[in-house]
């Protein structure tokens, strides 16, 4: 029986030569523990993708009721603090893997021809997790949240050229309100997912083309 | 010491260790443990939720998120606008663009190794204005 499913997968879909494909490709014997960290942002992740969905059923972006909302998953909901911290917790963690992932890719030289574009890519991803934890910090609508924004946006407007333009974008309006958090909700649970997803394909499609860089 | 000008695009089915079961376990060693900590921290110091947001009370010592702390730093020290537009504007694309110079400066006896060092050093600096920044020294 099962074996007619994998026949009737393989059949079509060639599912037998795929597995085998992942399951045999060989890793380098110079990889070592140093080599974890990518993987790990990306298992960070999927932890946020699972704790986000489920931290999104019950939270209401808004003025009134973003705060108020927290606080109903926090006292009200199962788990509902441990969700949330994980969340906040594996958010900053990302971060710090991400950074330790880029110097360690940086001092091997990994960046060097012919995978700068998986560089490219890497960085970009580094500059969204960035965005993701920028645009999460507003949400829940306390003291910390409002006043680490405003000084961010701030900074945002004094950029020279641009300031302007990517403070009324960030903003919404002359000064934090219901459309910035919709704003920021709708980046950090829409946007930012969508096009990290993407560059994340791309940055593990370029890893498996062109295999783990050699040593120096 | 050279780059990789003749690298086989199946330089990965060579060599090394299979996938499966050697580097697989090791990967689920990883995970468990990263998720034990995760957990940890989040069951044993879960995040606070502190007052609701007040735009006439302005609470001291306010800081940005940990990874900004390092710019906020630098911004006491250098014109804003300087300090900005290296941060936003000339930093993040020179990171970007970088190793496509690699043919470039690889060519010199020291190139990699000087800019190694100089790496090496801002990381360290960025580090230190960021401790400087929560310590909330001007």
């Amino acid at each position: 029986m099962s074996l007619g499913v994998v026949d009737f997968l393989d059949e079509r879909l060639d599912v037998r030569r795929i597995s085998r494909e992942f399951a045999e490709h060989k890793v380098p014997d110079h990889v070592n523990w140093l080599y974890c960290f990518g993987g790990i942002t990306f298992l960070c992740f999927l932890i946020q993708a699972a704790t986000g969905v489920l931290l999104a059923f019950y939270y209401r972006p808004g003025s009134d009721t973003a705060y108020t909302s927290v606080l109903h998953i926090m006292d009200d909901m199962p788990y509902g603090v441990v969700i949330r911290s994980l969340h906040a917790w594996t958010a900053n963690i990302m971060i710090i893997m991400v950074i330790v992932h880029m110097l360690r890719v940086f001092f091997h030289g990994a960046y060097r021809p012919p995978r700068e574009l998986n560089w490219v890519t890497g960085v970009l991803l580094f500059f969204m997790t960035v965005t993701f934890g920028f645009s999460g910090y507003l949400l829940p609508m306390n003291q910390l949240s409002y006043w680490a924004t405003k000084v961010g946006t701030e900074i945002a407007g004094a950029m020279p050229f641009v300031g302007g333009y990517l403070q009324d974008f960030l903003l919404a309006g002359s000064k934090i309100g219901d459309a910035t958090l919709t704003r920021f909700y709708t980046i950090h649970v829409i946007i930012l997912p969508i096009v990290l997803s993407m560059f994340l394909a791309a940055h593990f499609y370029m890893i498996r083309k062109q295999g783990i860089a050699d040593p120096l | 010491m050279s780059p990789e000008t003749s690298h086989s695009h199946d330089e990965h089915d060579q060599g090394g260790v299979p996938f499966l079961p050697d580097h697989f376990v090791k990967e689920v060693a990883v995970i468990a443990l990263v998720m034990g900590i995760l957990i940890f921290l989040a069951t044993l110091m879960p995040s606070p939720m502190g007052l609701p947001a007040d735009p006439l009370k302005t609470p001291l010592g306010i800081k940005p998120e940990w990874y900004f702390l390092s710019v906020y730093q630098i911004l006491k020290y250098v014109p804003k606008t300087i300090g900005i537009a290296w941060s936003f504007l000339i930093f993040p694309p020179i990171l970007i663009i970088f190793p496509f110079f690699y043919r470039f400066y690889a060519r010199f006896k020291y190139g990699r190794l000087i800019l190694h060092t100089v790496v090496a050093i801002g990381v360290f600096l960025a580090v230190f204005l960021a401790a400087l920044a929560y310590l909330g020294f001007e």
